[in-house]
């Protein structure tokens, strides 16, 4: 699902630069739950970005999901992105919509038949729990809650591959465990995933392949 | 995806807020202005053929030929040249029309004691001799025949009137072009504001794989739908002035310019308006620049 070889991102701060990630490899088999963990400015974030495409590696190969990321042209990005679901610290709802708009936001944009649009979403809130609160607006919402429409939003498209990154930075640990526990629901219905954390309680306690990340290096690599 | 994406354009027009209703304000002045005067020359552009139609070379004889010699006096003056029909006015048939001209009158040319009237060729010149100067030559060569007393025409107030309709023509296309320009400004303005807008959004959309033409139609859709409703404003505008100044106007061109009636814009020429405040529109929408993805 995930192949990434010798892979650097450096930027260019005037006439500094900034190493973020330096030779990273590894893989990433369909169909498996990883949690990529490292303290914050380990490089994580840079990492994500360089797979759904919103960075281009500096040196290095990157294939994700059959596509060939590194030398995408503009025009397919899209298509990459389809395949893949991303969900981040903040839930980035659009706050004007309700929770039922902002998942069928993404079917919309996707130019899914309207038919279908009710009926997938519906379904994807069921599954994160948010039934109920579909009419609500993000401001009315928890920040548990509002994280569950954020993955709501990322899965409601079905991807194979799920990235998330930091989804429990801002909640308590109570709400973060529930975010984990749908994550591995989510997981055991065939989901590929990816989590970003900075808490190695969290990656203990998942008990996944975990891949360590400092300095932009890759440390670890252990199931 | 079509009502998805409509929905999303009169969205983003509400968000445009007063930008976006003054950018469909200047659409509308800027075709009204345009329109204006494209109905001032259209109507001058009637005239013109009308009068050039019309227009004659009277040719006026020193003396009135024997019947048996009028039909050798035309062909010889057929024969100067550039002349597309002549028609021969006796002396009693120019009294006759002046009777008829003057109407309740008529009687003082009763009391004339001999007819003073002339006889005359009317000269309807051929195409290419509609002109100042080929008009002029034409005269030149009626005088030298030593039949012809005087010889009355000309196509200066025609061509006048020609050059009167370019210049409405060119006023009307450059004032048109500067608010057209101020309209595209500020339809360009209205858009980029609805991109900041939507800045989240397109974020949201890039992230999901929507493909750039679905992010960036709704901006295109909005400047459409201003331009087109801008256009439909301009014609509505100009409609409603046209028939409430109808009745005052027609007879004014009746006696100025000898048009039976004012001219409106035909359905093709509306649809050429409705189109292009569309299209100034669109440019402004497809002109707005906003954060592009990596």
């Amino acid at each position: 699902m995930i192949q990434l070889q010798g892979v650097s991102k450096v930027y260019r701060v005037g006439q500094v630069k900034v190493t973020a990630l330096a030779e990273v490899s590894f893989e990433i088999v369909k169909g498996e739950f990883t949690v990529l963990a490292g303290p914050s400015g380990s490089g994580k974030t840079t990492l994500l970005r360089l797979l759904y495409r919103d960075e281009v590696p500096t040196e290095g190969e990157i294939r994700v999901a059959g596509f060939d990321v590194t030398g995408m042209r503009r025009s397919r990005i899209p298509h990459l992105r389809r395949a893949v679901g991303v969900v981040f610290q903040d839930a980035k709802l659009l706050p004007g919509r309700n929770v039922y708009d902002n998942v069928a936001f993404v079917l919309r944009v996707l130019g899914t038949p309207r038919r279908e649009i009710t009926p997938r979403v519906m379904q994807t809130l069921k599954a994160v729990g948010l039934s109920a609160k579909a009419q609500a607006l993000p401001a009315q919402l928890s920040q548990g809650e509002q994280q569950r429409a954020a993955l709501a939003r990322a899965l409601v498209k079905e991807p194979a591959l799920l990235l998330a990154d930091e989804p429990t930075g801002n909640l308590d640990e109570a709400m973060a465990e529930e975010i984990l526990y749908l994550l591995s629901d989510i997981w055991n219905r065939g989901t590929t995933i990816l989590l970003a954390t900075h808490r190695a309680t969290l990656a203990d306690q998942l008990k996944r392949r975990t891949l360590v990340l400092n300095g932009g290096r890759l440390l670890k690599d252990e199931d | 995806m079509l009502f998805f994406l409509i929905g999303e354009a009169l969205r983003d027009l509400r968000r445009g807020g007063r930008v976006a209703v003054s950018a469909v304000l200047l659409i509308t002045l800027s075709l009204t202005a345009l329109g204006a005067f494209w109905v001032l020359s259209l109507n001058l552009g009637h005239a013109l053929v009308q009068w050039r139609d019309r227009f004659r070379v009277v040719v006026y004889l020193r003396e009135e030929p024997p019947a048996g010699q009028v039909e050798g006096l035309l062909k010889k003056i057929e024969g100067v040249g550039g002349i597309q029909r002549l028609r021969y006015v006796s002396k009693s048939q120019a009294l006759q029309a002046l009777r008829r001209q003057i109407g309740g009158q008529a009687s003082v040319v009763a009391e004339l004691p001999t007819n003073p009237l002339p006889a005359s060729v009317e000269v309807t010149p051929a195409a290419p001799a509609m002109t100042p100067e080929g008009t002029r030559a034409l005269i030149q060569r009626l005088s030298a025949l030593a039949e012809v007393e005087e010889v009355q025409g000309g196509t200066a107030w025609v061509e006048w009137l020609a050059q009167l309709k370019g210049l409405l023509q060119g006023i009307g296309l450059a004032l048109g072009a500067v608010l057209a320009l101020a309209a595209i400004l500020t339809a360009t303005t209205a858009t980029t504001l609805v991109l900041h807008a939507r800045r989240e959004e397109m974020e949201i959309m890039r992230l999901v794989g929507a493909s750039e033409m679905v992010i960036r139609l709704p901006l295109l859709l909005q400047g459409l739908i201003q331009g087109f409703v801008g256009a439909a404003m301009a014609v509505g505008g100009l409609y409603l002035t046209y028939r409430l100044a109808l009745p005052t106007l027609e007879p004014l061109l009746s006696f100025t310019l000898g048009l039976p009636r004012a001219a409106f814009f035909a359905p093709a020429e509306i649809a050429l308006l409705l189109g292009g405040g569309g299209l100034l529109g669109a440019l402004g929408g497809l002109m707005a620049k906003g954060e592009r993805p990596a």
